[in-house]
């Protein structure tokens, strides 16, 4: 066999995945997405742009999504940042991989189940009953964005903790002596040094966190009480309640199509802020 | 599941996962919600090995049966019995929503035999030529007779049957009378939602599902539960709208929070208000004197079932009266066959709960068809759901 | 006995120590990796740690930079107390083994790096002013706005260098910074480096595994071993007066011939080898009758001959093997009683008599202060 039909071969399961599971549904989702809601719903082919006018039905999602994504990709960010320096940097090597698999753990159970967990820790007679304890009364965290908050940086904690701890685990310790010989504190050298050298790490744990985020609808449907309303909550109801699936297909393309705008715009940003990084994804 | 291939095992595997499903996960609207639905495992002998071999001899009907229904709605025990009895297995994919059901049937190619449809969604399937019309010459233990025609109505279309009645309930509202304080106990839909915006401001529930949300707003104005007039629809909406602020949640899944005494007061059916009040007495069901919505699930076979002989004899097995009896005990939901009443307890039957009083009913309203895919209520739903 | 009474006074640079170890030891949790080490280092020199590897030269290396602290004893900068001193308070900078350069700054970047975390924080142009001078120093001029992985091996050693000196360091720490240098490259950075520290005046400190590195570049070296040090001294003296076998055999190559002092005073002593042959030798360190010792005759000392020259003790050999090394002939010969051993002829020498063939038969011979009696014991001794 030629090595070009080698190649060929190589990436015919990755490209045949890729064909049947991505781009075919989403060409169909781009097609039905200039078509009609059927009677009883479902589609009617037709080529209008009607789906895409009404779009604005759906502001308050977008909206919403908009702005949870970030801030729940921000506060994961912050939570897992220091979690995985930990683990890399502090944590004795002897029990660094008890806890790596601790911080795993969780995903052994489905998010669903987790996530109901939650609803018991957050409802009355979880953490507000303890607070009231200590004489702070009446705090309602259940069904609020608060929770939505907590339930996202608490299902996406892993996914940002190991890209970050796979980047400072390689780090070069020699490096960080090398500040401080050069007479950075800590604090500076964690600045100068850690922080830029764990950038690829922390970009690699927001993009991931983020395009999750974007097309979330479990948590803000159970931790939220259905109050906090997502684009992922409003596709669920558009395809598996009123069955609009020709709107449905335009709320989605245009979810895609955010999602390309933002990941883009983000990669830009990285890129100029490691302008020329090559060598920390070589170490 | 396991690798034990003896039939012990696989019974004890069922009963475990029936008394994890047992436990708070409402019937309808929660898998649909989660989109888990058509994730959810299938679950009687998905695994081949466990699949008794042997055929009956006499009218061998094939060695399998795909059932399309809700969770918790069975007992397993009978479809053991089924199987032991004719050599076919059930295999049995469970639902989150009628909406759910029809997009799998629109979408062709489900391999289902059975399916379990509520009275609303009919005329669609009827219309949109999803259902086989049934021959009721193999289905014996069918007897109009002994059915409550009102229940047993909608699942005749144009003359023609093309469903056949499995369980009905109602839907109401429960409320946790320990939290009334000095209040009199809610009878009305008016009285639901007043009491929301006021002393039970937070602590109440309604579905994330149109129909019985913007269906029991309706009532608190005196409209029909199915309208779709857009000017009580404007006036639903405002009603929405002002009460979101104080709900509890918008979610089917209401019974962990009123079981933890989070929330005070649901939209409500049957079952889980049943299932509530027997453990915890203080949860009252409600069945609001302006009326609401009554229900009736369906026994029907889709266009093109892969295993039609199967899928008959199934029907007809789950219709038998002792049998029917077996399944109405276990998950709690009467039948409307008197043939199987007279198999019930008296503490069953005198359940007002389960057995609302006849004024009480004659005020409920079936779903319509059209109440269900009205596209602005669907968009109302969402504007109160992003609101 | 102590050390400074065994360095020959004339040795002694009239400077006051820039640091200094007091007893100081360093236990990594079994390991002891510095034992009761003392040791002045004297303004501006050129010290090298020498050793094999776990010798405990690293370790003492780092305690000046400030990385470890003892576990006992105490380690002076500048006359001050250092021990817990934090490694970014000390006016001490290092080249690491592997140059840790930055990766995500430029070469001018890292160079300035030390500058710019100085409080408070210099002009923008006098970092760019030095950053430029220790550029011209490690003649590496124009680099300023390369990026590390763009330079090579050699290149990085220097911006590491530029990047320790650019802060004027009272100390500068070399830690093995030639290894990963290959050999030609190698020799030349040893130049470049005796320049500059002259030029600077800086005290460098230096640990190496390789004893020409050493014995080339050193003011003075300390030969460690099991975390101890077993002398210290100038290269001349570390060759010419061994403390023990370990010493003569770590500086320079040497023959050694094993046997037990038969009688001894303070100057010379004779030993009867294993097979009954008697060496006599020059004593350094006072050795007794009936202990173990090694007699040591450098290879270079040795004479060849086809006749026996008179006033010296002539052994018969024949000659096994030669090696021509240009400037010297290696010869590898037997003699029935003492074995084999290396003998080094210059190329002057042997423009006479020479050269020898294999297989030939011949007269070796030394001169009796040229051989040294050695304490053989292996293991470092106690101070």
């Amino acid at each position: 066999m030629t090595q070009r039909g080698r190649n060929l071969l190589l990436l015919a399961p990755a490209g045949a995945w890729f064909l049947v599971m991505l781009v075919i549904p989403l060409a169909v989702v781009i097609i039905f997405s200039f078509g009609e809601r059927g009677p009883a719903g479902g589609y009617v082919p037709a080529f209008t742009l009607e789906q895409y006018a009404n779009l604005p039905a759906r502001w308050a999602a977008f909206k919403n999504t908009l702005m949870l994504a970030p801030a729940g990709t921000l506060a994961s960010l912050l939570i897992a940042y220091p979690l995985a320096y930990y683990l890399a940097v502090r944590a004795d090597p002897r029990w660094k991989t008890v806890l790596l698999v601790l911080v795993i753990v969780p995903f052994w159970t489905s998010i669903l189940i987790r996530s109901y967990a939650w609803i018991f820790l957050l409802g009355g007679r979880g953490i507000p009953a303890l607070l009231d304890l200590i004489g702070i009364d009446n705090v309602r965290l259940i069904n609020t964005p608060f929770a939505v908050l907590i339930g996202i940086v608490y299902g996406y904690l892993p996914l940002m903790v190991f890209p970050i701890f796979v980047n400072l685990d390689r780090l070069d310790k020699r490096l960080l002596e090398a500040s401080a010989d050069l007479g950075a504190s800590p604090w500076r050298t964690f600045l100068q040094v850690t922080l830029p050298m764990s950038l690829p790490g922390i970009a690699t744990g927001c993009l991931l966190v983020f395009i999750l985020l974007m097309g979330e609808f479990l948590i803000p449907a159970i931790l939220g009480g259905g109050k906090v309303f997502f684009v992922g909550n409003a596709l669920v109801d558009l395809f598996l309640q009123s069955r609009n699936w020709a709107f449905g297909s335009a709320v989605a393309a245009t979810l895609v199509l955010l999602m390309l705008v933002s990941v883009t715009a983000y990669m830009r940003l990285i890129r100029r802020l490691g302008a020329q990084r090559e060598d920390v994804a070589l170490m | 599941m396991t690798k034990d291939k003896d039939y012990i095992s696989k019974r004890a595997f069922m009963e475990e996962l029936d008394r994890y499903r047992r436990g708070s996960v409402t019937r309808r609207h929660f898998l649909g919600v989660t989109g888990l639905g058509t994730a959810t495992a299938v679950l009687a002998a998905s695994v081949p090995a466990l699949r008794p071999r042997r055929s009956w001899a006499q009218g061998n009907i094939g060695d399998r049966v795909v059932l399309a229904t809700w969770p918790n709605y069975h007992d397993p025990a009978n479809f053991e019995a089924f199987t032991a009895a004719t050599g076919a297995a059930v295999d049995m994919n469970v639902f989150g929503s009628n909406e759910e059901m029809l997009a799998k049937l629109q979408a062709g190619g489900s391999g289902w035999d059975v399916f379990v449809p509520t009275n609303y969604t009919i005329t669609t399937y009827v219309g949109e030529s999803l259902i086989e019309p049934l021959d009721l010459a193999r289905i014996p233990n069918y007897d109009a007779a002994a059915f409550d025609p009102r229940f047993a109505g909608p699942g005749t279309v144009d003359g023609t049957v093309y469903a056949v009645p499995k369980n009905w309930g109602t839907t109401g509202f429960a409320v946790n009378t320990a939290n009334l304080g000095g209040l009199p106990k809610p009878t009305t839909w008016k009285e639901f939602w007043d009491i929301t915006r006021d002393a039970f401001s937070g602590r109440t529930m309604v579905h994330d599902y149109q129909l019985t949300t913007i269906g029991n707003a309706l009532k608190y104005f005196g409209y029909s539960f199915n309208s779709v007039d857009t000017a009580e629809l404007a006036e639903a909406e405002k009603l929405l709208l002002d009460a979101k602020p104080h709900l509890f949640a918008i979610n089917s899944d209401y019974q962990p929070s009123m079981r933890s005494g989070d929330a005070w007061m649901t939209i409500c059916w049957t079952g889980d208000g049943k299932q509530m009040n027997r453990d915890m007495p203080e949860i009252e069901y409600v069945l609001g004197k302006e009326g609401g919505e009554l229900w009736s699930d369906f026994y029907a076979i889709p266009k093109g079932a892969p295993h039609l002989d199967a899928a008959y004899a199934l029907i007809d097995f789950l219709l038998d009266p002792a049998v029917n009896a077996k399944e109405s005990l276990f998950h709690g939901y009467p039948t409307p066959d008197k043939r199987v009443d007279a198999l019930m307890p008296a503490e069953v039957l005198n359940d007002p709960i389960l057995y609302p009083a006849a004024e009480l009913l004659d005020a409920l309203e079936f779903g319509a068809a059209v109440t269900l895919t009205d596209p602005n209520r669907a968009e109302l739903m969402a504007r109160f759901k992003s609101a | 006995m102590s050390e400074a009474a065994y360095a020959p006074p004339s040795a002694e640079p009239a400077a006051h120590p820039i640091a200094e170890f007091r007893g100081v030891s360093k236990r990594f949790g079994e390991v002891l990796a510095a034992d009761d080490l003392n040791l002045s280092i004297r303004t501006g020199e050129f010290l090298s740690f020498l050793g094999p590897s776990g010798c405990g030269k690293t370790t003492a290396l780092r305690m000046l930079a400030g990385f470890e602290s003892p576990t006992s004893g105490e380690v002076f900068l500048d006359g001050e107390v250092v021990n817990d001193l934090a490694p970014y308070r000390r006016p001490v900078n290092m080249v690491f083994q592997h140059y840790a350069l930055f990766p995500h700054l430029t070469v001018a970047q890292n160079i300035g790096y030390g500058l710019r975390q100085r409080r408070p924080k210099p002009p923008r142009d006098e970092i760019a002013r030095k950053v430029r001078a220790a550029l011209e120093i490690v003649r590496l001029e124009g680099f300023e706005n390369r990026r590390i992985w763009e330079m090579s091996g050699g290149q990085q050693q220097r911006v590491a260098l530029a990047r320790a000196i650019v802060n004027e360091p009272k100390l500068l720490l070399l830690d093995e910074p030639m290894a990963a240098l290959d050999r030609k490259l190698r020799k030349e950075m040893q130049i470049e480096l005796q320049n500059i520290q002259r030029r600077l005046g800086i005290t460098f400190i230096l640990v190496t595994h390789d004893q020409e590195e050493a014995l080339s570049m050193s003011d003075r070296i300390c030969i460690m071993r099991d975390g101890r040090i077993v002398q210290t001294g100038t290269p001349r003296e570390l060759y010419d007066q061994p403390r023990n076998r370990y010493v003569a055999g770590f500086v320079g190559t040497s023959n050694f011939f094993d046997g037990v002092v038969e009688r001894a005073d303070a100057y010379r002593a004779r030993v009867t080898l294993g097979c009954g042959i008697a060496l006599e030798g020059r004593v350094l360190a006072p050795v007794a009758a009936g202990q173990a010792v090694s007699v040591s005759v450098r290879p270079e000392q040795i004479r060849l001959a086809r006749t026996a020259t008179g006033g010296e003790t002539g052994w018969e050999v024949t000659i096994l093997n030669r090696i021509f090394l240009g400037e010297h002939t290696e010869y590898l010969v037997k003699h029935d009683g003492l074995g084999e051993f290396m003998v080094l002829t210059p190329r002057q020498a042997e423009l006479s008599d020479g050269p020898f063939n294999a297989g030939e038969r011949l007269t070796a011979s030394w001169e009796a202060t040229s051989a040294l009696v050695l304490d053989n014991d292996q293991a470092p001794q106690a101070n």
